[in-house]
């Protein structure tokens, strides 16, 4: 799973959250959810304060429906979006 | 009127045009809504799901009722389907060992093509374990053919053929209980998946689609979908590749006693294992392709196509060791998921009943690997 950060836009934490990216395309079902489910407990604290936010690329048409319906029940809130090829699952509000 | 020669040639075309047809149909319809047997047995055991499931048993649901009513409409000609013999103890042993390699594998036979069609390499090692498992299956076919025979018991190979009976009447109490379900999900609303991803066929639609298709096969070649005597036939065929004629001392691979009726044109045609060309030829790896490019179009079409490769090694060796177990269950069995849930169990197989009872530990069973061994 390759892991990215990127910085608010201005270089800070108090404009935005951190966006921590996860590509976990091309891997089975369900190692996505189960490896998804942990890096949000994980961070689940930082995500309920908004400090960050984590960026999921799947190409698993499944866990656009299996990971938000598993996210919402921890009360966290979730979007999903198509880039190119793929989906892209966000977790986290914005500050 | 055409010679026996004409007939055998046109008999192959009609095979050929017809798994391919409906390969691509399966393919495409499976891998858009997500069909996968073998996750609905998995999410069952790991996530406490039975969504999906609901779905593969109105699948059996609408393949039980349409089956008897093209029996009765005359359109079937062999009735239970060829190949259906009395059970065994090693159905469920086979059964139980399909669940493991299935979960492991990410897939089943089919989900394994339609998953490949799309472009996971993942399930390309897992296509690899299946032929490789299937070709290991010829090692040991001596001593489980004789297992297989010393644990076969009554004489039936239907549960109606046991009560001496037609279908009909369990088929209207099949019909009774699942109305009762069906209206039950219905009207809570489980019978319709939200879903965010693109071209999304609602699994409904294709359990009725996927039925036709199952129909479709029965009348046209007289058996439900099947595919795994194939993965045997492309094993046998690769080991003529090395030196020496292993392939011509195996009798699951020489063994040419089995003969396949089509019940349109009425040839008879030849039906084993062995490295060349007959009737498991015809009908099967056009069905294997065609599922395969069914995925392949569907994820084109959506502008979702792309080779995925970049996964953790555990994943691609469960994938290989589930493909190499699935493989040998399918002979062991004999048969898959796809023949006993979707062609079997409808028709009230006893081979089917005892497949899915030991699937249901075997799914089991490869869920704990899964998540204690893979996925940690």
């Amino acid at each position: 799973m390759i892991r990215q950060t990127c910085p608010g836009e201005n270089g800070t934490r108090e404009s935005r959250p951190h966006l921590i990216e996860f590509d976990i395309r091309g891997q089975v079902y369900p190692s996505t959810l189960l490896a998804a489910l942990r890096e949000i407990d994980s961070h689940r604290e930082r995500i309920r304060s908004g400090a960050v936010k984590l960026l999921f690329r799947t190409d698993n048409p499944h866990c656009t429906k299996t990971i938000p319906d598993a996210v919402s029940g921890m009360g966290h809130d979730v979007s999903v979006s198509r880039d190119s090829d793929h989906y892209l699952i966000i977790i986290g509000r914005d500050t | 009127m055409w010679t026996g020669e004409r007939v055998e040639t046109a008999t192959y075309f009609l095979l050929i045009a017809n798994g391919t047809v409906l390969g691509i149909s399966a393919g495409f319809i499976m891998h858009r809504s997500g069909f996968c047997l073998s996750g609905m047995f998995r999410d069952l055991f790991l996530f406490r799901q039975v969504t999906m499931l609901r779905f593969l048993y109105l699948t059996v649901f609408f393949s039980s009722v349409l089956f008897e009513a093209t029996r009765l409409s005359g359109l079937l000609a062999f009735y239970p389907f060829p190949f259906f013999g009395p059970p065994s103890v090693t159905n469920a042993i086979g059964g139980c060992l399909f669940g493991i390699g299935m979960v492991l594998a990410g897939g089943c036979v089919v989900g394994t093509l339609y998953k490949l069609g799309a472009g996971s390499m993942l399930s390309l090692a897992a296509f690899a374990g299946l032929i490789i498992g299937s070709t290991v299956y010829a090692e040991i076919h001596p001593f489980w053919s004789g297992l297989r025979s010393a644990t076969t018991f009554g004489g039936t190979a239907t549960l109606p053929q046991l009560l001496g009976i037609a279908p009909l009447p369990l088929v209207l109490v099949l019909w009774a209980v699942s109305w009762y379900f069906y209206r039950k999900w219905h009207r809570a609303g489980q019978l319709q998946l939200e879903s965010r991803a693109g071209g999304f066929l609602q699994p409904l639609t294709a359990a009725l689609l996927l039925t036709c298709l199952g129909i479709w096969s029965a009348i046209v070649t007289g058996m439900p979908i099947g595919i795994t005597t194939a993965y045997a036939k492309m094993g046998a065929y690769v080991e003529t590749l090395f030196p020496g004629d292993h392939v011509g001392s195996l009798p699951f691979f020489t063994d040419i006693s089995r003969q396949y009726v089509n019940p349109l044109t009425r040839a008879s045609l030849g039906w084993s294992a062995g490295p060349w060309f007959d009737a498991v030829s015809a009908m099967q790896f056009p069905l294997i392709v065609g599922i395969a490019l069914g995925g392949a179009l569907s994820a084109v079409l959506l502008r979702e196509y792309r080779i995925y490769y970049r996964a953790p090694v555990r994943q691609y060796l469960s994938a290989i060791v589930g493909g190499v177990i699935m493989g040998m269950a399918s002979r062991m069995t004999p048969g898959c998921n796809v023949w006993h849930l979707c062609g079997g169990l409808p028709v009230f197989a006893w081979q089917s009943l005892l497949f899915f009872v030991g699937l249901i530990p075997g799914a089991w069973l490869g869920s704990l690997l899964l998540v204690k061994v893979i996925v940690k």
